[in-house]
């Protein structure tokens, strides 16, 4: 029997009506747009992806792509236009308990009650769901010594610097050990070492056997951490698939340097050589070719200092979804 | 429920370690203290003045300061998103709702307590019985509190905290003189359009109407005389006042539950 995706979209759709007009029900099915007055936003645009239990999964896009509202409809908290959402296999369903209780959520730049203290804010997250108090005070605990807040438990979280806020949420997140983590932009305004933790920690929730559904700008660390992403530009869909498979079908060639070649050995290995100082640079098209192109270099006496297989970076495929959409 | 009171409970705590709610509470308490100064000059008329001026003031700050608190209440959450990370936990959006309601109630209740009781010890100064009409007096300033909460809250709901004070300030206005603008017909003078005057009048009454009609709340005349109050009136009027906090709660729910949090 196949098991249904953790997380899933079809035809999502969601239009925003903007303008004083747009609150007006009787004025959104009218074919009308004036900027201020009656706008309509097409935000999300007939979205469907499936997320696999056990993945990290990348959602990736531009600014005002419609990840955000992607994951809000899936939250809960923006209602879709059009479509369907499904989380943990059933439809998405605001305040039902089986479903929420087995969730994890961390918004966009997020913002705390300040007055509260760590293991304050963690029992008042805890209390909205089945934990005992005790349960509570030895999560909320064991979450602050794994987000790094062990040594703050004093300070309230107004005076927490951004990534310590960063963190804090992470732990509200996972404060009911739940199957579905969804990040939006996890990593937004961290310093590097921030943002090799919270990569640490995803990998990590991975090990433990969750699923892991973020949003990120940050290709570096998608193309570090994830197992598969997907590519949102203007609300629709562009790319789908496992990282690798979309890196391979970028594939340039594979780029070798030999030392110590000259002049006629140069020329009978039969490829454009470009000279760094004592070594020559060949651009080997073929994957296939490489084994044979080293083996002859090696035997006019050059000598081997690297083999670099050349693709196109997720940048490279992200940069040209968005100029192409 | 365990939801609800985790809401409540936040509210409270957040609203008690405000230091703005701390401010305000110690500046109604010395105000009340300036009763007994203006008592004093006042020719054998210190009780009643006082009694008249206390409660004038018990109201008058808690009704302004669930106003400030009712109408930013919700809003706060929204723009600083706080609320994102609490509607996605298994909490319905009603039940978040009530336990912000619940949490101002609870606060409001140690404000009217605390001002209640600056004005107690101002009667043992004066060696004067603080009486039981004045206990049931301060009972009815609390559920006039309940309902214009749940007003402030309705209307933060779905406006800015500066429309939903607006609202809330216009309708507590006509909610305290209910009882005489239900009465209003317009007499026209030589020359005007009575036609006018009386949509005028249907609109004023049709307003007192749906305002609660909070001169229930106002027993002051019956505390300056020391008259027992009607059998049954405190029950009757905290069930009226409880029904219509009801009511206004559960509009706010609907109209909540069908909001987007963009």
């Amino acid at each position: 029997m196949e098991s249904s995706p953790i997380l899933s979209v079809s035809d999502l759709a969601k239009t925003f009506s903007l303008g004083f007009l747009g609150a007006v029900p009787g004025f959104r099915r009218l074919p009308i747009s004036v900027k201020g007055i009656a706008q309509r936003v097409e935000a999300v645009r007939g979205l469907s992806f499936a997320v696999e239990a056990g993945e990290i999964f990348g959602f990736l896009g531009p600014n005002g792509a419609g990840k955000t509202t992607t994951i809000k409809m899936l939250m809960g908290l923006i209602r879709p236009s059009a479509g369907l959402a499904t989380l943990l296999g059933h439809p998405v369903e605001p305040g039902n308990r089986r479903q929420r209780e087995r969730i994890g959520y961390l918004p966009e730049q997020p913002y705390f009650y300040e007055h509260l203290k760590p293991m304050e804010f963690l029992d008042f997250y805890g209390g909205l769901f089945p934990m005992t108090a005790r349960e509570r005070r030895e999560r909320a605990r064991a979450l602050l010594d794994r987000v790094g807040l062990g040594h703050a438990l004093d300070r309230p979280i107004r005076k927490f610097s951004k990534g310590m806020v960063q963190r804090i949420g992470i732990a509200q997140a996972l404060i009911n050990a739940p199957e579905l983590v969804v990040l939006d932009e996890p990593m937004s305004g961290l310093d590097p070492l921030g943002r090799k933790e919270i990569r640490d920690l995803i990998l990590e929730l991975k090990q433990d056997g969750r699923t892991v559904f973020f949003s990120s700008h940050i290709l570096q660390d998608v193309e570090q951490l994830c197992d598969r992403v997907a590519i949102v530009v203007k609300g629709r869909l562009r790319r789908i698939g496992p990282i690798n498979e979309l890196i391979e079908v970028g594939f340039q060639g594979v780029e070798i340097l030999v030392g110590g070649l000259q002049g006629p050995a140069i020329e009978a290995l039969g490829l454009p050589a470009t000279p760094f100082g004592e070594t020559h640079r060949f651009l080997v098209a073929e994957r296939a070719a490489v084994d044979g192109f080293v083996r002859a270099a090696l035997d006019a006496g050059g000598r081997l200092i690297s083999v670099t297989p050349h693709r196109r970076s997720l940048e490279d495929i992200f940069v040209e979804e968005v100029r192409d959409a | 429920m365990r939801q609800i009171l985790g809401i409540a409970l936040n509210t409270f705590r957040e609203a008690i370690r405000n230091r703005i709610f701390a401010s305000i509470v110690a500046f109604a308490v010395g105000l009340l203290g300036l009763t007994l100064a203006i008592s004093a000059a006042s020719l054998h008329e210190e009780v009643r003045l006082m009694k008249d001026v206390g409660l004038f003031l018990v109201s008058t700050f808690a009704a302004f300061l669930c106003v400030f608190v009712g109408a930013n209440l919700v809003y706060k959450d929204i723009e600083r998103k706080t609320i994102y990370t609490i509607l996605p936990k298994p909490i319905y959006r009603w039940q978040f709702l009530l336990g912000k309601y619940l949490g101002v109630a609870a606060m409001m209740a140690v404000q009217v307590a605390i001002m209640g009781s600056a004005l107690a010890s101002q009667f043992w100064l004066l060696e004067e019985r603080f009486s039981f009409v004045m206990v049931q007096a301060i009972w009815l300033i609390y559920v006039e509190v309940l309902v214009v909460s749940a007003v402030a809250l309705l209307f933060s709901s779905f406006s800015t905290p500066f429309l939903s004070g607006l609202l809330t300030l216009g309708l507590f206005a006509v909610g305290r003189f209910a009882d005489r603008l239900a009465e209003v017909r317009l007499k026209a003078d030589a020359g005007q359009d009575q036609g006018v005057l009386d949509v005028a009048s249907a609109l004023t009454r049709g307003l007192s109407w749906v305002a609660p009609d909070l001169s229930l709340y106002n027993v002051t005349p019956y505390v300056v005389y020391d008259t027992p109050l009607p059998a049954g009136f405190v029950a009757q009027a905290t069930t009226s006042g409880v029904l219509y906090a009801a009511l206004a709660l559960g509009l706010a729910s609907l109209l909540f539950s069908r909001r987007d949090f963009i």
